[in-house]
């Protein structure tokens, strides 16, 4: 019985130029698996992990999330949902004016009622060490900071699977310790994106490195 | 509100573009060397929000925001809506050369005019709901006034254009309103985050 | 004739389209178009994003024409006076499609292919004020930096889970997001502007590009200076 919460199966993928990033990508994700993905820069990590949700199509290969293969941009709005993508540059993902405006924006999108999204909210700052964040304007926070809020604004959202794109870069020791700890102790399936050596060796218990396609 | 080319008769196509150079030129003049990158960034940066497109009943409207661009620019809106229309129209062959004039008239005295009866009132709000209220105002006023000048435009260029003013204007009742909507959040936004965007101190 | 000296370009297109704009009669506007049609094929542009401008313009035409052929009060010279159709107004129409069409042509084949950082320069060397031509050259560079920002901003919107729809969530979120294009664009140009006086910056601009006229931009120069005295002469002799 096939339980995997992701599954790529000879996923290639290129830009319009001819240089191919991804090449004949296959793994799945298996629920409570941490996986570690590992390459230089450039090799195709941040591809990888929008093609999962659907922001880049493959020019061939499949895509299969929570039992149902995804191919238009409506089959993968569900997919959305479920999975947290984390981006690597916070200014991609922060637009409202205020902390609790971001992180509830995808409890909005879940259609919760208002008073379970402010608890919420409430909830995974205290998590992350950001109490009393909630009127803050994210455009005056320091970088880390913004990344934490990024974090939290997929976290509230209760995510099977946790994509994240090198989710300790530019935080502090004080922080990068916090979120170590909350992704060791989160029930979520993940795939890391990270040249954290010791952020990948506490968590994750997997390892893919992304070379052309896979070793 | 564009008008493409053709339609118009030749004495509103000069007659606007003789106001829109006076104008543009009041409006250089009170843009100083230093304030360039400002303006061409913020024309730049609303030249791209009309690309967005915001679903109103069945269908979607795309943002022109030019009363916000007059409240934070001024008379530089002359020119900044100049540019933009010209980039529009080259880059996307949208709108039109020969009516380069009277579309930035339509657009651009709207813009002044938000400016000049706004920026008093925002200088004395304090509360979200006044900033925002201040947007709505601002935006369906100038949409509404882009409208209407358009109409006039039109049918000062003929006799048989009479019934078009009104059918367009009842047309872009639904462009009225999420402009309104829509105004009103970036100005409640822009007064959390940076509302020196928005009134700023005499020089 | 992609290879005429810009500032001809520039101008020739300018003079044909106001020349036609302002033409009322049926043979100077039949000419026009054919002559539009001449430089459309010989500018060579992609089919394409020609054809959508092409429907675009003759769709606002259509909605808009069919009130100017319908008078209120049916005139003497009416052909349907049950639709008020009279020839006065289809004949106005007929006008406004060919003059549309043909300035559009125009425009198209001898301006629109320039890429826009040539066309601030030209205008600068035709004598267009200094400080609106720096408006377009800045506004230029910066139209690709901010338009990528919104797309990347955009797929994080989506990557959770937005969908727009007509509701005061989608217009909440649409707000958000032109106000943090605004607010960023605002900051980018302080830097901008703060980079370049580290460069010595004081206020003034220069500019680079400068044309030469060659040979072949005279005879296009000619043909085009006919060609509009006909237009002229068609019209008003």
């Amino acid at each position: 019985m096939n339980a995997s919460l992701f599954e790529l199966k000879d996923v290639t993928f290129r830009y319009e130029t001819d240089h191919p990033v991804l090449e004949s990508v296959s793994f799945s994700i298996l629920p409570g698996e941490r996986i570690a993905l590992t390459g230089i820069n450039g090799s195709g990590k941040t591809t990888l992990l929008e093609l999962m949700v659907g922001l880049n199509k493959p020019q061939r290969g499949t895509v299969t999330a929570f039992g149902r293969t995804r191919i238009e941009e409506e089959d993968f709005y569900e997919v959305r949902l479920r999975t947290g993508l984390l981006f690597q540059d916070p200014d991609d993902q922060l637009f409202s004016s205020t902390v609790a405006e971001d992180v509830a924006f995808g409890p909005f999108n879940l259609g919760w009622p208002r008073k379970r999204i402010m608890a919420a909210v409430r909830a995974i700052l205290a998590r992350l060490g950001l109490e009393g964040f909630e009127h803050r304007i994210t455009h005056h926070l320091s970088y880390g900071e913004r990344r934490l809020v990024c974090m939290a604004t997929i976290l509230v959202m209760e995510p099977e699977v946790l994509l994240l794109d090198e989710p300790t870069e530019g935080l502090d020791e004080h922080h990068r310790e916090m979120l170590v700890a909350l992704l060791k102790a989160s029930p979520c399936a993940m795939l890391i994106a990270s040249h954290d050596k010791a952020l990948l060796d506490a968590v994750t218990n997997r390892s893919l490195r992304l070379e052309n396609g896979r070793v | 509100m564009h008008i493409s080319e053709g339609i118009l008769s030749p004495p509103v196509l000069i007659g606007g573009a003789v106001l829109s150079a006076a104008a543009v030129v009041q409006g250089l003049r009170e843009l100083d060397d230093e304030d360039i990158p400002r303006a061409a960034v913020l024309t730049a940066a609303f030249f791209v929000a009309s690309l967005i497109h915001v679903p109103v009943g069945f269908s979607s409207a795309h943002l022109i925001l030019n009363g916000l661009l007059g409240i934070i620019l001024g008379w530089a809106a002359f020119p900044a809506i100049l540019v933009a229309l010209l980039l529009q129209a080259v880059i996307f062959n949208f709108g039109g050369l020969t009516v380069l004039g009277v579309n930035t008239f339509i657009l651009a005295v709207p813009a002044v005019l938000c400016r000049m009866l706004f920026v008093p009132v925002l200088r004395r709000s304090h509360t979200r709901t006044a900033f925002a209220l201040v947007g709505a105002l601002a935006g369906g006023l100038a949409v509404t006034l882009s409208g209407l000048l358009g109409a006039a435009a039109i049918a000062a260029s003929g006799r048989g254009f009479r019934p078009v003013a009104g059918a367009l204007l009842a047309v872009h009742l639904p462009v009225i309103i999420t402009e309104a909507l829509i105004t009103a959040g970036i100005v409640s936004f822009l007064s959390r985050v940076k509302p020196g965007m928005l009134v700023r101190k005499k020089k | 004739m992609a290879h005429a000296d810009p500032r001809l370009r520039v101008v020739t297109g300018f003079v044909l389209a106001m020349l036609l704009a302002v033409s009322q009669r049926f043979d100077t506007l039949l000419a026009g178009l054919a002559l539009a049609a001449i430089l459309y094929v010989a500018a060579e542009l992609p089919t394409e994003p020609m054809r959508r401008r092409l429907v675009h313009l003759n769709i606002f035409m259509a909605l808009l024409l069919p009130f100017l052929a319908l008078h209120a009060t049916p005139s003497e010279g009416a052909w349907l006076p049950a639709l008020a159709l009279s020839r006065e107004g289809a004949m106005a129409a007929l006008r406004i499609v060919i003059k549309g069409n043909a300035i559009v042509l125009v425009v198209s084949a001898l301006i629109s292919t320039m890429d826009t950082p040539t066309l601030g320069h030209t205008l600068a060397h035709l004598r267009v004020p200094d400080k609106l031509v720096h408006l377009f050259l800045f506004t230029v560079r910066y139209v690709e930096v901010l338009h990528m920002e919104y797309l990347r901003v955009m797929r994080g919107i989506r990557a959770r889970g937005f969908r727009p729809r007509a509701n005061r969530h989608t217009y909440r979120t649409i707000s958000s997001l032109a106000g943090m294009l605004l607010v960023r664009s605002f900051d980018r140009s302080e830097r901008v502007l703060a980079a370049m006086k580290c460069r010595g910056f004081r206020g003034k601009f220069f500019l680079l590009d400068y044309f030469h006229a060659a040979r072949g931009d005279f005879v296009f120069g000619l043909v085009a200076l006919a060609f509009a005295v006909t237009l002229a002469w068609m019209e008003w002799i």
